[in-house]
């Protein structure tokens, strides 16, 4: 079974990865798996699951800009497997680099009229670059601290010190004459 | 565009791999620009130094 057509096989592997993740992790942070399958399917989207929406938004504006560069520079067709194997597999990194892949795989990718044939193949790079960053994107989710449980498993402030026992007033005795 | 015009595309892609790179270690959006900037100037002198080196090679050699 070669990997370029089987699509199967990599949705496979990557819900056995959310799983694995979902399992091995401690309880609290069992969404993290979730994060982690959400990230694969959309760049940034882990990362809006365990609350660090602004480093999601980051990671998916940076991301998706890069891909749309890189498809402008090869004419709005993604890396097929003829035009370079290894470009292929690396847009299996993203799930929306992978379904556009799948479904348009077979066209073959030209450069753009106006744009000297000598960007083609960086073009290429960038569409593959995306999905191999945003794999590191997802592994950066383990290590990441999920806002909602952090806040919740925030430690007490320390307790006030307390004041010393104020010493007893013992009454003096009384004198006698 | 001549031949060569595509060496302008190793700024932008190495820039964004630096920045997700840094962003995944650091939540400082200062700190994130700082070292993938520092970066970006350490890995364009190794590519002047290199491609320098090869053209002495070839031209004189």
């Amino acid at each position: 079974m070669s990997l370029h057509n089987s699509p199967k096989g990599v949705l496979l592997i990557v819900g056995v990865t959310s799983l694995l993740v979902s399992v091995f992790l401690k309880k609290g942070e069992r969404i993290k798996g979730a994060a982690f399958l959400v990230g694969w399917l959309v760049p940034g989207a882990g990362h809006f699951l365990i609350g660090q929406w602004k480093k999601g938004l980051f990671f998916l504006l940076i991301l998706g800009a890069t891909y749309l560069f890189g498809m402008w520079i090869a004419g709005f067709r993604p890396v097929s497997f003829d035009d370079n194997p290894f470009y292929y597999v690396g847009q299996y990194g993203s799930g929306m680099t992978f379904l556009v892949a799948t479904l348009r795989g077979d066209e073959k990718a030209v450069v753009r009229d106006g744009i000297h044939p000598s960007w083609f193949d960086p073009g290429l790079l960038y569409v593959c670059v995306v999905g191999l960053l945003n794999l590191v994107v997802m592994l950066s989710l383990l290590d990441a601290k999920a806002v909602s449980s952090e806040t919740a498993a925030a430690p007490a402030p320390p307790p006030a010190p307390a004041a010393g026992p104020a010493p007893a007033a013992t009454p003096l005795p009384e004198k006698t004459a | 565009m001549n031949g060569i015009s595509y060496l302008v595309l190793f700024f932008p892609i190495v820039l964004v791999i630096l920045f997700v790179l840094e962003a995944c270690r650091s939540d400082d959006p200062k700190k994130i620009v700082k070292r993938a900037l520092a970066n970006l100037g350490v890995l364009t002198a190794v590519l002047v130094l290199g491609g320098a080196f090869v053209y002495v090679i070839n031209r004189w050699f």
